[in-house]
């Protein structure tokens, strides 16, 4: 054979072979190829959805509170980085943002991939990749901005790691928020560019998420955190919530809860109690501002007036409970008007209110306890979920006839002992006390914001109900203005504005029993403001407390309550009326 | 009237070559074989080069749509850093922090005129 011969017959060997691969690799492994091809060729991508932003209200114009930014992380390669060159840009660009001493990590042997700065903005990373310094790589990220810092941080809540809201409005609004995550799939080039080649193509555009406007006034909000805070500061207390509503609508202008955090640094809080909003999640035993209820049911039933009058002996007896007034001046005994009970707090003022209501002035009845009962659970609401729109607890009051001793039980209800509301179902039922009788469901939800930044208000079923008759309301606010008469004569009031309220100071149940030597209290004062002779503006009520502290309601609770009343008249521009 | 037929030079010269011309039978020629591969290469290519063609105009626009969704990626970035910067310069914390507020005197209570 020739050589010629030898070299075509290699040459054919050599095309047989290959034509037997190619039908292995396109017949016989064709699925198995086509994926690997896939993989290599096809993007597949998740748009990310924008999250929402959310506004507060300045007067009416809706001003931001959390917002969206893109950031970036610097990544480094100690072993291309230079280390020099790293510092002093850093120094230069970044020093706030640094994660880590650049010695040490440069120390560590093998590392070739380190993270060592978070959140810079994109200036600042436009710089830094211009001076051109090799093995620096940028990771983009998002973040939400908190541009008025830890106000109202219990309120807002926080978004995780993971991109989820957790407390606050952050949690509860959080389908609204965080939108609908786009997907992208596609043939794409060596630089990752999508191409528009392929039939499989998908593009599923991202849907951000909405924007939502609250009803919190920001001005107001932060005035009244600087008023706590130096209440917080010049008391025992260490914890101090306050809730302001407009008693007229059930729109909450301002929720707030010190000590406060900053949401932006969420993860650096030690006690997690402050992610708590003592406003809506808490329910406690109320104490004396709880009497208000009981008068006011009373009164509503025609049963008692301010002007019924009662033998105050500074105790009473009922199912062999010995139940005495905290105040014991000589001077109060005997036969008093229950307007001068309730400026006195007596405990045996309300249970005499109780007495009324079941039509016997001398002994609790079963019917007085159904019928304030009704009140307090169908009318007032204090043991249901008010439907506001953050995470809310249920308070608890007791069944008027199941179980033992439901005179005393009863009796102690009516100044708020064994029985727990919330803040926010106080000022909710408060403000029917006030308001001419009407029951506002409240609200933190103004609405939302459009793509042109316009408000759309909220579309709220009107859950309105009134529960008391306007006469009862204007004796409710008669006796509680009373109350306040001596601030008025201690300029503390200002002149020509009708101010009422009613404070309260619990005992701290420990180990199943009140803790009578009353060495640690929580102070309340709930009460309301405006314009002598017309509805009030505004409904306040402000709770501190502290671990092993004694906390008054009418010497702390009060005190906190005039300065959020006196400034809220000041930035509400309430002008006084004929007194 | 005596008519006069006129003949062109031409046609006098063709009836003179034609009276000369030798008889060859010529058979009809196609493209030869090779001609043919060349030809349909050609074809091929030229249909090839417009798939191509084609191809990579679609291919081009897709970069020019990466480019201004990265344009659009940077302006919603700059917008959000705008955003950011206004709510911060216009934050009450910072409002209170300002060299004018720092300048202002407290207020004096409040008049209203009455009636």
């Amino acid at each position: 054979m020739s050589r010629i011969k030898a070299l075509k017959y290699l040459v054919l060997a050599a095309l047989g072979v290959i034509v037997v691969r190619l039908f292995f690799i396109q017949i016989i492994e064709h699925g198995k190829w086509v994926e690997q091809a896939n993989l290599q060729h096809t993007m597949l991508e998740t748009i990310v959805a924008d999250r929402g932003e959310i506004y507060m209200m300045d007067g009416d114009t809706p001003v931001p509170v959390v917002l969206n930014q893109t950031v970036y992380s610097i990544i480094i390669d100690p072993a291309v980085t230079n280390k020099e060159r790293l510092k002093e840009l850093l120094e230069k660009y970044a020093k706030d943002n640094i994660t880590a001493d650049i010695d040490e990590i440069y120390n560590i042997e093998g590392l070739r991939y380190f993270v060592i700065a978070r959140n810079i903005t994109r200036d600042v990373a436009d710089q830094i990749a211009k001076e051109g310094v090799g093995g620096i790589w940028f990771q983009e990220n998002n973040r939400r901005v908190y541009p008025e810092g830890e106000m109202a941080s219990a309120l807002l809540g926080f978004v995780n790691a993971e991109g989820v809201g957790q407390y606050g409005i952050e949690s509860s609004f959080n389908d609204v928020l965080r939108g609908t995550d786009g997907l992208l799939k596609s043939i794409s080039d060596v630089n990752n560019v999508a191409l528009s080649i392929g039939n499989d193509n998908v593009k599923i555009p991202a849907v951000d998420g909405e924007t939502v406007v609250l009803t919190i006034d920001r001005g107001m909000q932060k005035g009244v955190e600087e008023i706590l805070a130096r209440h917080l500061a010049n008391t025992p207390a260490t914890n101090i919530s306050a809730v302001v509503i407009d008693p007229n609508t059930g729109k909450v202008l301002t929720m707030a809860n010190l000590p406060s955090y900053n949401p932006a640094d969420y993860s650096k809080v030690e006690d997690a109690s402050v992610y708590v909003n003592y406003v809506t999640e808490v329910p406690y035993e109320p104490a004396s501002t709880c009497k208000t209820f009981a008068f006011s049911a009373a009164i509503n039933e025609g049963k008692m007036t301010s002007s019924s009058t009662y033998f105050n002996q500074g105790y009473v007896v009922i199912d062999g409970w010995t139940i005495r007034n905290a105040e014991q001046r000589s001077s109060l005994y005997g036969t008093i008007d229950m307007r001068t009970a309730l400026y006195w707090s007596l405990n045996t003022g309300s249970i005499q209110a109780l007495k009324f209501l079941g039509d016997n002035p001398d002994e609790i009845t079963q019917v007085g306890r159904e019928r304030l009962y009704d009140y307090l659970h169908n009318k007032f609401r204090l043991d249901q979920k008010t439907g506001i729109e953050v995470h809310e607890a249920e308070g608890i009051v007791a069944d008027p006839n199941e179980g033992y001793g439901r005179d005393s039980v009863y009796a102690n209800m009516t100044f708020g002992q064994n029985i727990y509301t919330t803040m926010i179902q106080m000022v909710s039922a408060f403000s029917a006390v006030v308001n001419g009788g009407y029951y506002h469901q409240p609200t933190l939800f103004a609405g939302k914001l459009n793509k042109n930044g316009e408000l759309i208000p909220a579309e709220r079923e009107d859950e309105t109900r009134q529960i008391l008759g306007e006469g009862t309301s204007v004796m409710m606010r008669e006796m509680l203005a009373n109350n306040r008469n001596y601030k008025v004569r201690m300029g503390i009031d200002k002149y020509g504005y009708q101010i009422g309220g009613k404070s309260g100071t619990a005992q701290v149940v420990r180990d199943g029993s009140y803790d009578n030597t009353m060495s640690e209290t929580i102070a309340s004062y709930i009460g309301f403001g405006g314009t002598a002779g017309e509805l009030p503006k505004y409904v306040i009520m402000v709770k501190m407390w502290g671990e092993g502290q004694y906390m008054d309601g009418t010497a702390h609770g009060s005190a906190a309550f005039d300065d959020v009343s006196n400034f809220l008249i000041d930035y509400l521009k309430i002008k006084p009326g004929n007194v | 009237m005596r008519s006069q037929i006129y003949t062109t030079r031409r046609a006098v010269s063709s009836v003179s070559f034609a009276r000369n011309r030798n008889i060859v039978r010529h058979s009809a020629r196609g493209l030869g074989s090779i001609s043919q591969i060349v030809i349909v290469g050609m074809i091929t290519l030229v249909f090839g080069l417009i798939y191509v063609a084609e191809g990579t105009k679609a291919t081009g626009y897709d970069y020019k749509i990466s480019e201004v969704e990265t344009e659009i990626a940077e302006m919603t970035a700059k917008k959000e850093d705008l955003a950011v910067e206004k709510a911060r310069l216009t934050s009450i914390a910072t409002a209170k922090n300002s060299a004018v507020a720092a300048s202002m005197e407290n207020a004096v209570v409040t008049g209203y005129a009455t009636e």
